[in-house]
């Protein structure tokens, strides 16, 4: 469970201090969904990138199963964001010298796996994603839509507890983003994942169970379908 | 096996500039490894002219400092001889006496090169520490001019002298001094029982020269010897010529008209030790501290000739250049280093964030380099043996000089007045340039193939150290 309190993040450009995430309070229950959306600049992905641990708030408290990400060192963020937390970038980010398979296979370097247990792992892994036939197959071989796949196996190979997607779809066609986007929506329901997705698509955050709008760094949650919730840029603590 | 795999991969990706960095790091080192031989080479060359110079086995000479010429006003010392040309023509003076020396041939067996000092010296070097043998030697110059009649006349020229090295060799050491160094082809070497004989030991050059064998006889200030063994020295043209029992040198020999009997002109020695030997000369400098104590490292700077220039070069213009190219060689590995490093942002930014620790990230960028380095290191390696068999194939043979004193003083008359000058003898000795890889040469190839590899990825470390993940992954998003 993700308990946020206050949480500010700033930054500095020259002398001017930008405001990209303003006293935050959220918390999300294991398993549940919450689609992100916003313009772009808005905050959507430094929240993402909050919540997965890549970069630490300038204030508040980002608690991840009791666990202060803000307080936790480098070495131990590492180590929770190796065994707990999958990325989906909107870009792949696929290494390109490295087959599908090998690609699956980087997220498990981490843990210290055996190579035998990887390689179980990952056919298994891309076999979830429909993906096992392209094993070998480096991501300049694959589709865009082959290369999110592959992507999602990297991501869940280690059986993490939160997948953080961001903008997951935006660089697919339509077929291919309702291909992907059913494809995330199963193995959430299927593996209990708490699922972040950052998404500009309103079709796709209606999808999901709640949904918050990101402006000027202010988050407004409200249930999927339904109107936004809370006060102004908040969902307050304990808010389902 | 995922690293080599990830490793592998990516230096293929990046094959051209693989290669320009294995090629960059593959010059410097072949250079290194070419220098590096050609400095052991000229090393080897100047220890072959030592050794042909003081023979095998000898690790310290002491000899006596060379005669200072003399003054024109100080005259002869006693028994010396002066030739002397003024308006009466070519004269010859002996103690003083002069007489008409138009068609006269001087000839004189002197201690040119060094002044002779008393064999008892060589009891008390032997006392020494560290000291395994001794034995002396009189390095003797016989010189003959014969003076031509008109000599000293409008067109008449000083005549060349006529010279050639007779060493007097301690027949009860056969081991020590420039006899041991050779190798006899005919007839015998000198022996102990041979110490009162007129017998003599002949260079194998000056012997075809002078069409000598054994049995024939050469002549010494007019002493007949008999030639019993032809001897080659391992450089062609090497000093001395004729080979003489130190008894007998001593007996013919003079030095400014002084006999050289129980004189000697060098010790050879011979230490316990390689590593004794600098302990060792800095006693016998201490115990003569009037004589010139040498070594064959400080032998080495008085060598003159081809060989000298060759040694520079190797050592300072071959040195300054493979750090250059070295350098230049690192630098251009570690700018495309860091330059992949940045193109690879996105790509180390993600695996931050599948959760790998940057010393993983690092290690992989440090292997990849490392791989650069030893594969440039190998084709280094393999140049500079390609190097070394070009200096061997196109390198003419290099020669070392040595100047000698022949102890003769002339005065001449000249425009500006009475001149006077002492003809020197030098010692030329031929050797051929061998350039050849060494084991050591190998060892720091591999040391700075290694260097570089690890420099250029220290210099990608750096920047993926300091790397954050969130903005790794904000820059390209």
């Amino acid at each position: 469970m993700y308990r946020l309190t206050d949480v500010s993040k700033l930054y500095h450009k020259g002398r001017r201090t930008v405001p990209a995430v303003r006293e935050l309070n959220l918390v999300i229950d294991d398993g549940q969904w919450l689609a992100v959306q916003g313009r772009t600049g808005h905050g959507k992905s430094t929240l993402l990138n909050l919540l997965g641990g890549l970069d630490r708030p300038t204030s508040g408290t980002i608690e991840l199963d009791g666990q202060d990400l803000g307080r936790l060192s480098e070495d131990r963020v590492t180590r929770l964001r190796a065994r707990s937390i999958g990325f989906i970038f909107q870009t792949f980010n696929l290494v390109p010298t490295l087959s599908a398979a090998e690609n699956v296979e980087a997220a498990l370097i981490p843990l210290r796996i055996g190579a035998a247990e990887r390689r179980r792992r990952v056919d298994a892994a891309l076999d979830a994603v429909g993906l096992a036939d392209r094993a070998r197959h480096l991501p300049g071989e694959l589709s865009g839509g082959q290369q999110q796949r592959a992507a999602i196996a990297r991501a869940l190979v280690k059986e993490p507890t939160v997948l953080l997607a961001d903008e997951p779809t935006g660089n697919l066609d339509e077929d291919t983003r309702d291909e992907i986007i059913n494809l995330l929506e199963k193995l959430w329901r299927e593996r209990g994942l708490t699922l972040i997705l950052v998404t500009h698509d309103t079709a796709i955050a209606q999808r999901a169970e709640r949904v918050g709008v990101m402006s000027k760094g202010l988050l407004t949650v409200r249930p999927a379908g339904g109107p936004a919730a809370g006060g102004p840029g908040t969902a307050p603590p304990g808010a389902p | 096996m995922f690293f080599i795999t990830y490793l592998r991969r990516e230096l293929r990706r990046r094959m051209r500039q693989s290669i320009l960095v294995a090629l960059g790091l593959a010059l410097g080192i072949g250079l290194v490894v070419t220098v590096t031989a050609a400095s052991a080479g000229v090393r080897k060359a100047q220890s072959d002219v030592l050794r042909s110079l003081y023979g095998v086995g000898t690790d310290i000479t002491v000899t006596g400092k060379a005669p200072k010429p003399r003054l024109p006003t100080s005259g002869p010392g006693k028994g010396g001889q002066t030739f002397e040309v003024g308006p009466g023509g070519a004269q010859m003076c002996t103690n003083g006496k002069c007489h008409n020396a138009a068609g006269q041939t001087i000839d004189h067996l002197d201690s040119g090169s060094y002044s002779p000092f008393s064999q008892s010296k060589i009891a008390a070097v032997a006392k020494l520490k560290h000291v395994k043998a001794v034995a002396g030697g009189l390095a003797l110059s016989d010189t003959s001019i014969t003076i031509p009649k008109h000599f000293g006349q409008p067109g008449g020229s000083l005549p060349t002298p006529n010279s050639f090295n007779v060493q007097g060799v301690d027949t009860g050491q056969p081991s020590l001094g420039p006899l041991s160094a050779g190798t006899v082809t005919a007839g015998r070497s000198l022996k102990g029982a041979d110490a009162a004989s007129d017998v003599a030991v002949v260079d194998s050059g000056y012997a075809k020269s002078n069409k000598l064998k054994v049995g024939s006889t050469v002549k010494i200030i007019g002493h007949r010897f008999t030639v019993i063994g032809i001897v080659a020295q391992p450089q062609s043209g090497s000093p001395p010529q004729v080979y003489i029992p130190l008894a007998r040198a001593q007996a013919l020999g003079k030095a400014g008209g002084k006999s050289l009997k129980n004189d000697v002109n060098t010790i050879y020695v011979s230490a316990s030790s390689a590593a004794d030997i600098p302990a060792l000369q800095a006693e016998i400098k201490r115990l003569l501290p009037g004589d010139v104590v040498t070594s064959a490292s400080s032998l080495a700077s008085q060598v003159t000739g081809s060989l000298s220039g060759t040694a520079r070069l190797a050592n300072d213009l071959g040195r300054w250049l493979s750090i250059v190219v070295l350098i230049a060689a690192f630098a251009v590995a570690s700018r495309l280093t860091l330059a992949a490093v940045a193109r690879r942002v996105r790509e180390f930014g993600t695996l931050k964030a599948l959760g790998w620790r940057s010393r993983q990230i690092i290690a992989q960028v440090m292997g990849e380099s490392l791989v650069l380095g030893v594969v440039g290191g190998a084709a280094g390696v393999g140049l500079g043996f390609a190097g070394a068999a070009i200096i061997n194939a196109v390198a003419p043979s290099l020669s070392a000089s040595i100047a000698n004193s022949t102890g003769q003083h002339v005065v001449a008359a000249g425009p500006g007045g009475p001149q006077n000058f002492s003809p020197t003898l030098t010692h030329t000795v031929a050797v051929p340039m061998s350039a050849s890889v060494t084991a050591a040469a190998l060892v720091a190839a591999v040391v700075l193939a290694v260097l570089g590899g690890l420099l250029a990825g220290s210099a990608g470390s750096w920047r993926i150290a300091r790397l954050r993940p969130a903005d790794a992954l904000a820059r390209v998003a």
